[in-house]
């Protein structure tokens, strides 16, 4: 029997702007919030909404996403028929290919989507922070009797430009597409979030692929296309906390707006729409007497001896004696040594800060930046990294990087 | 064996044992299905140590009151025990015709000797659920074989917990110090001891051969016989072989509930906290709770909390579970508080222990000391 909608989710972007980040890591498997990785988001919202079958598109560094994914027990997605599925570019008969767009991405799996046998496909992208109830998006797609439908978010119009809009009619029919445009006609921006009736979307990933000037992109090609011969489009709107995490400041930003969720409207605390992830398996955390920790989330296996002031503790972060911890977002496993001092800053998986290193600083009216350190890396006692930088070497005791 | 491939053990866990101890925690779970540690059941030491000696073949014999338990442990996946070949092999009473309630090791292990006889393991370790504990079974294994033994007992060098010397009778379980010979064979086994000091005593971990096993389950129920220790091992001393191995770990021991919230207290020092759990992980149960929040004026000092509390009042010397809430003003010192328990704003407690979904209400007060917990039981309002 056929599924009525499966989702694939597309991956493999590099996430470049994440730098530091993603030098070893896949931008969807970037942590985020305490416990979870930034595809925990749209797997968990899949598997909430009904769908049980996904299919992830990765290319780039998949090693931890694959592990991570797994079986998708965690999310309840390991199915006897269907379930999450990490997919790959592969060899062919006729030679391989790297998936040149988000298009062609699907394309080359267009004989995954087929034993499956669905009328809807919904393609999500694995780069977005967002709780969002996609079987209310299919209703909204079978009202309208859409053939593709889009979900937007209503943007401040004077950010509108940096968006791709979509321009409606009062029926929510899509008229017009304008990528990043200079005279916004629209502040719906797309979020990269599509239903597609399947014959139509299979219809269009063949047509483009033919198209040797194709990028084999969705919005640059495939929409156009659509909007050419006229289809029946349709824009859905969202409301609710949606944000790109692409880059450091972004992801920096969201992680703090999770710390306030009565304002910022991200709310992890919710029994109906739990956010699952795989676990650590460490026992609870521990603050031990002489600690201070203020408006701050901290989950299993952290050990706490310093102050802990507005930040996110990921799992297993040690803070010594008199180091201090502000408006930081700290990884798993990282280490803060004593008298440490640690600001307004990403501090990646598996790092250790030295005694009496200084890592960022609150920002000031000329300086906003949020200081970066790569996974695994080392900053020497007494070491001094500057507000803007981005870390990804070691950096020696005493030595300073900005 | 290939190291890590196929055991040469078979597991077998009584869960039940020792529910008589803390009668408080086990009126709708049993000894094995007791919350410990801010986020484990007591089985999962046992469980986890087991898997991670690489025994995936394990069966428990429960006895009643183990709806919690098999919630707990579904089909054993997160102990990584749902597999093709041996896994979890829950055994209730009246499982089968051959089964009925039973009152001792003996009559339980001669309902599944079928299940016994089956088996392809060598060995068989039996053990009971009321320690915290990170054994390696592994060694166990290893100094059985060295020393060609029937029987090797496991025991810790320990004081005899007061409680435990409080029954005159066996009324509340039976527990046993060991004397051990300089070769470490074990001389005597004393039953329910009210020695002072230092004694050898008996983790209630016990390897030996599947079949040596069968054969003295089978004679033991045919003579009517009950316990293990005293219907077997005490009147055949002069006739098998039982070895002593002292495991010098950590063990947290549950003999009641002052006990039990000693061993969690115990928990706060780092030192017992990494003992018990850093050489191997304790798995357990996944609940998928969101990080722990710290708002407003929430101060804390010397807690293990676990994953989905929200804090805004005053936390010291205490153990959180999953998903605790502590409201604004509120007072909470040297408490264990189980899953999901609400401490409303303006509440002080102190010495208390609150089992799953207890609702401590606004501005109340409710104080035991060191001695004399308070304990309050599941779902109650107070």
């Amino acid at each position: 029997m056929g599924k009525e909608m499966i989702a694939m989710l597309l991956a493999g972007g590099q996430g470049s702007r994440l730098y530091a980040l993603t030098q070893k890591l896949a931008k969807p498997a970037v942590p985020f919030g305490g416990k979870y990785r930034i595809i925990d988001f749209p797997l968990s919202n899949c598997v909430n909404s009904g769908i049980d079958t996904v299919g992830i598109l990765t290319q780039y560094q998949p090693l931890i996403l694959n592990e991570y994914i797994g079986n998708g027990q965690p999310w309840d997605l390991d199915r006897l028929y269907g379930g999450v599925h990490v997919l790959p570019p592969y060899q062919q008969a006729s030679g391989s290919d790297w998936y040149k767009g988000t298009a062609n991405a699907i394309y080359q799996n267009i004989s995954f989507i087929e034993r499956y046998d669905p009328e809807y496909v919904i393609i999500l992208s694995g780069d977005q922070i967002c709780k969002q109830d996609y079987s209310e998006f299919l209703r909204f797609h079978k009202e309208k009797n859409a053939e593709f439908s889009v979900a937007v978010m209503e943007v401040p119009w004077e950010e509108a430009g940096r968006f791709g809009l979509m321009v409606t009619d009062e029926n929510d029919r899509i008229t017009e597409f304008q990528e990043k445009p200079a005279n916004p006609k629209s502040n719906l921006a797309s979020m990269g979030i599509y239903i597609f009736n399947w014959d139509i979307l299979k219809k269009y990933l063949i047509e483009d692929e033919n198209d040797p000037e194709s990028e084999n992109d969705f919005g640059n090609n495939i929409i156009p296309n659509l909007l050419r011969d006229n289809r029946r489009m349709y824009a859905h709107r969202f409301v609710g906390y949606w944000k790109d995490v692409g880059t450091i400041s972004s992801l920096w930003e969201a992680n703090m707006e999770v710390l306030d969720p009565e304002h910022s409207g991200i709310n992890l605390f919710d029994d109906k729409w739990k956010i699952y992830s795989r676990n650590s398996g460490m026992t609870g955390h521990k603050i031990n007497p002489g600690a201070v920790v203020e408006d701050s989330m901290i989950t299993d296996g952290c050990r706490i001896s310093g102050h802990v002031k507005h930040s996110i503790l990921y799992a297993g972060v040690k803070v010594e004696e008199g180091a201090v911890v502000e408006d930081a977002v700290v990884m798993g496993g990282s280490i803060i040594k004593k008298g440490a001092v640690v600001k307004h800053c990403i501090v990646a998986e598996n790092v250790v800060i030295g005694e009496d290193a200084v890592v960022g600083a609150m920002p000031t009216d000329e300086e906003k930046g949020v200081a970066t350190i790569g996974s695994g890396v080392y900053i020497g006692d007494g070491a001094k990294i500057g507000p803007n930088a981005m870390v990804s070497e070691n950096v020696k005791d005493g030595e300073e990087e900005w | 064996m290939v190291k890590g491939g196929k055991s040469s053990a078979l597991g077998v866990i009584f869960p039940n044992i020792y529910d008589k101890l803390v009668p408080e925690l086990t009126t709708e779970r049993l000894m094995a299905s007791v919350q410990f540690g801010g986020r484990y059941r007591m089985i999962d030491f046992i469980l986890s140590s087991m898997t991670n000696s690489g025994i995936n073949n394990i069966a428990i014999l429960v006895r009643e009151n183990y709806f919690s338990l098999l919630d707990h442990l579904g089909s054993g996946r997160e102990w990584d025990l749902a597999r093709k070949n041996g896994g979890l092999n829950i055994f209730p009473p009246f499982a089968q015709r051959t089964m009925g309630m039973y009152a001792g090791r003996i009559e339980a292990l001669a309902s599944i000797l079928a299940f016994l006889k089956n088996q392809n393991e060598r060995y068989v370790v039996l053990s009971d659920s009321h320690l915290a504990i990170n054994f390696d079974f592994r060694k166990l294994i290893s100094a059985h074989e060295e020393t060609g033994a029937d029987v090797t007992m496991v025991y810790s060098k320990g004081e005899i917990p007061e409680k435990a010397k409080e029954a005159d009778d066996a009324s509340r379980g039976r527990y046993y110090s060991l004397n051990v010979a300089e070769d470490g064979s074990i001389t005597k086994i004393n039953i329910n001891p009210k020695d002072e000091g230092i004694v050898n005593l008996s983790c209630n971990i016990y390897i030996m051969d599947r079949k040596f096993l069968i054969k003295k389950v089978t004679e033991a129920s045919l003579a009517g016989g009950v316990s293990f220790e005293r219907d077997i091992f005490i009147p055949q001393m002069d006739s098998i072989k039982i070895m002593g191995y002292e495991y010098t770990g950590y063990v947290g021991r549950i003999v009641g509930l002052k006990s039990y919230f000693d061993e969690n207290m115990k928990l706060l020092d780092d030192k017992n906290l990494d003992a018990l759990f850093s050489e191997r992980p304790i798995y357990t149960k996944i609940r998928d709770d969101n990080p722990t929040r710290y708002m407003g004026d929430a101060k804390t000092a010397n807690v293990l909390v676990a994953d989905g509390c929200i804090i805004e009042g005053t936390v010291e010397n205490s153990i959180l579970f999953r998903g605790v809430k502590v409201g604004k003003g509120a007072v909470v010192k040297n408490c264990i508080l189980m899953q999901d328990t609400v401490i409303e704003p303006g509440s002080d407690v102190e010495y208390v222990i609150t089992d799953k979904k207890v609702t401590i209400s606004k501005e109340k007060e409710l104080k035991g000391t060191d001695s004399f917990p308070v304990f309050v039981a599941k779902r109650q309002k107070v």
